[in-house]
């Protein structure tokens, strides 16, 4: 319930630049179920939000098998390097970004050459099935986390509004995707990518969001996503 | 910018001012243009502009079944299937073509006739942004993205091989707020707009419907003072232009209106961003100003409605009464709490003004789009076509039968 409700809200801020956006995150997570009552759903994502039938949701649980599972890991949680975890990834962001692929906008080879052979009844499936894969934790790192450099993150993240659109657990919600453990190499090509204009978003709103931050704090805001956990209580 | 020229002004006044806002407000040199304006409370805040779903809607779950119009007036669904569908033209040899915004990349093209019942969507055009200015005249396509104005000569015998277009204008500014493209031709002049490339700013040449040759020689600037126009047409009995104007947005919920207005004569002013709706000052760019000094809307078409498309009907199948009315596509507002949106049709007063009543309705549900309607095309026998990007559909109304 708590994340369907995350996911609606995640709707409503979705193209919210995170510039300039009020600072009281924890604030507005808290009323969460208040807000998605009372907030405006600009669009029903009607074949998102029906959970889908048993047969079509084992089809495509049998194709993830098949067809994603040698690069994002059997439960969605890539060891590849420069793969990106689908563990806990929206229906929503997952559609938006095959979508991408299949059109040829978002750049990858391999990823390209898998959307191209989708139809508009794959895109939903698979999009459904990987909104149905439950988060999945990183594992242990060897080192622990530089606190000093984990601070500097979580201040740029503070500063540059992540919170606002990707939640304060950073879980992402409708088509704004989870980035908390999240691989660090991803994370740091896609905001690399966004600033240089190579990775399309969806809409315009991480472009116009990193558009004015150093690359330097980038990578760190990369290395802060990858190894942040919720805090607890929440 | 506008925040800092705010604290300049501030700060002639009393410098503990400006330390004090300073302190207060998170440095807005990044702010998007759409948020310009934009007033600091969670809900407004969450509010920002709506992308269209990329895959549209099956058509056993379009939205055709719960429209409502006027008796002796029916609606089914023409074409399911055209992702991001926006503006609609007719070749002489019959093809439509349909444009796109932010999702598409595409101008497709769709048989007049279908066959086995299905219009499938040809794409003519691929891979370009902001694919969204279309008008089709003596046989060419002119084609308008953010940055420039082109023509495909003889587009409809080579529709899987357009080739290269003439170019006629790559001085236009692109960007992104405002700057996608509407387009006509009359009397031999290619129509188009230039929109504010903000909510609210000074717009320099921005703001300004223009016209020029369609060679692309002779630019000449029509109207100004209009914030964002996505709908225009030529009235047919007086050849007046007619148009709709997007108004401010974070005003407030219920204000400022969205404007249809009337050009009388080459340059007038229509307020942005000076007067709103022909009554409301600016509150920052007002200051100085009379709305007295501006041409007043004919109508006033509601708050945030995005009022994109218009045309006046020009066909034979609808009652008397609709001849020599416009067709108005009100898409609905992204930045209000309380959504809306319908086909509204307008008639001149003859007096300058216009009355303005809903047409057909059905596009809101439990305060959420099924549908958003965009712009018309009125066809041969007198039906007229409407675009809904929203829902990936084109409509097709028609009247007895």
């Amino acid at each position: 319930m708590r994340r369907r409700l995350r996911s609606l809200t995640g709707w409503t801020v979705a193209l919210a630049t995170t510039t300039l956006l009020v600072t009281a995150v924890s604030a507005q997570q808290k009323q969460g179920s208040a807000r998605a009552a009372s907030s405006p759903a600009p669009r029903p994502a009607t074949a998102l939000a029906t959970p889908a039938s048993a047969p079509a949701s084992n089809v495509y649980a049998q194709r993830f098998a098949t067809v994603c599972a040698a690069c994002h890991g059997a439960n969605g949680r890539s060891e590849m390097a420069g793969t990106p975890v689908l563990a806990g990834q929206p229906a929503f962001y997952s559609i938006t970004q095959l979508f991408l692929f299949r059109e040829g906008r978002r750049n990858n080879e391999a990823m390209i050459a898998v959307a191209k052979t989708m139809k508009d009844d794959d895109l939903r499936g698979f999009s459904d099935f990987i909104g149905t894969l439950p988060p999945v934790p990183a594992p242990a790192p060897s080192t622990a986390p530089d606190p000093a450099r984990m601070a500097t993150g979580q201040a740029l993240a503070q500063q540059h509004k992540c919170f606002f659109c990707h939640g304060a657990d950073l879980g992402g919600g409708q088509q704004v995707p989870r980035i908390a453990g999240q691989r660090e190499d991803y994370l740091q090509a896609s905001l690399q990518g966004f600033k240089s204009g190579k990775r399309p978003g969806y809409t315009q709103a991480m472009t116009e969001a990193v558009s004015q931050i150093p690359p330097a704090d980038l990578d760190t805001l990369a290395y802060y996503a990858a190894r942040f956990t919720a805090p607890a209580g929440k | 910018m506008k925040h800092v020229r705010a604290l300049m002004a501030l700060a002639t006044l009393s410098c503990f001012s400006v330390a004090v806002l300073a302190q207060q407000s998170p440095p807005p040199a990044d702010e998007p243009g759409w948020a310009k304006g934009r007033p600091k409370t969670d809900t407004a805040m969450k509010m920002a502009p709506v992308p269209a779903f990329p895959i549209p809607t099956a058509e056993d779950k379009l939205p055709t079944k719960k429209f409502k119009l006027p008796p002796g007036f029916k609606v089914e669904t023409w074409a399911s299937g055209v992702l991001d569908a926006r503006e609609l033209r007719q070749g002489d040899k019959g093809n439509i073509f349909v444009s796109t915004l932010f999702v598409g990349n595409k101008v497709y093209a769709l048989p007049e006739k279908a066959a086995d019942g299905k219009r499938a969507p040809k794409v003519v055009i691929d891979k370009t942004e902001q694919a969204t200015g279309i008008e089709f005249y003596k046989g060419t396509l002119f084609f308008a993205t953010n940055k420039k104005i082109v023509r495909y000569d003889n587009i409809e015998d080579k529709l899987d091989n357009p080739g290269e277009p003439k170019v006629l204008n790559d001085k236009l500014p692109g960007g992104s707020d405002h700057s996608w493209k509407y387009l006509r031709v009359h009397k031999d002049k290619l129509y188009y707009n230039i929109g504010a490339p903000c909510n609210i700013c000074d717009p320099g040449e921005y703001a300004k419907i223009y016209r020029m040759g369609l060679d692309g020689s002779n630019v000449e600037t029509m109207a100004a003072g209009v914030r964002n126009t996505v709908g225009f047409d030529f009235d047919p009995k007086t050849g007046d232009l007619w148009f709709t104007d997007n108004g401010r947005d974070w005003f407030s919920e219920e204000l400022p209106n969205d404007e249809l207005n009337h050009l009388t004569k080459q340059g007038q002013h229509f307020g942005y961003p000076f007067c709103h709706q022909g009554s409301i000052p600016d509150p920052e760019f007002g200051w100085g100003k009379s709305c007295d000094d501006y041409v007043k809307p004919a109508a006033l078409l509601g708050p945030h409605a995005g009022s994109l498309g218009l045309k006046f009907y020009t066909g034979k199948m609808f009652p008397a009464k609709y001849q020599g009315a416009m067709f108005i596509a009100r898409h609905g507002p992204w930045n209000r709490t309380k959504k809306y949106a319908d086909i509204s049709v307008a008639w001149p007063d003859g007096k300058g003004g216009a009355k303005v009543e809903p047409f057909m309705t059905g596009f809101v549900e439990n305060n959420s789009y099924l549908g958003r309607p965009v712009d018309f095309l009125v066809m041969k026998d007198g039906s007229l076509l409407v675009s809904d990007d929203h829902a990936g559909a084109i409509y097709r109304i028609s009247y007895g039968k």
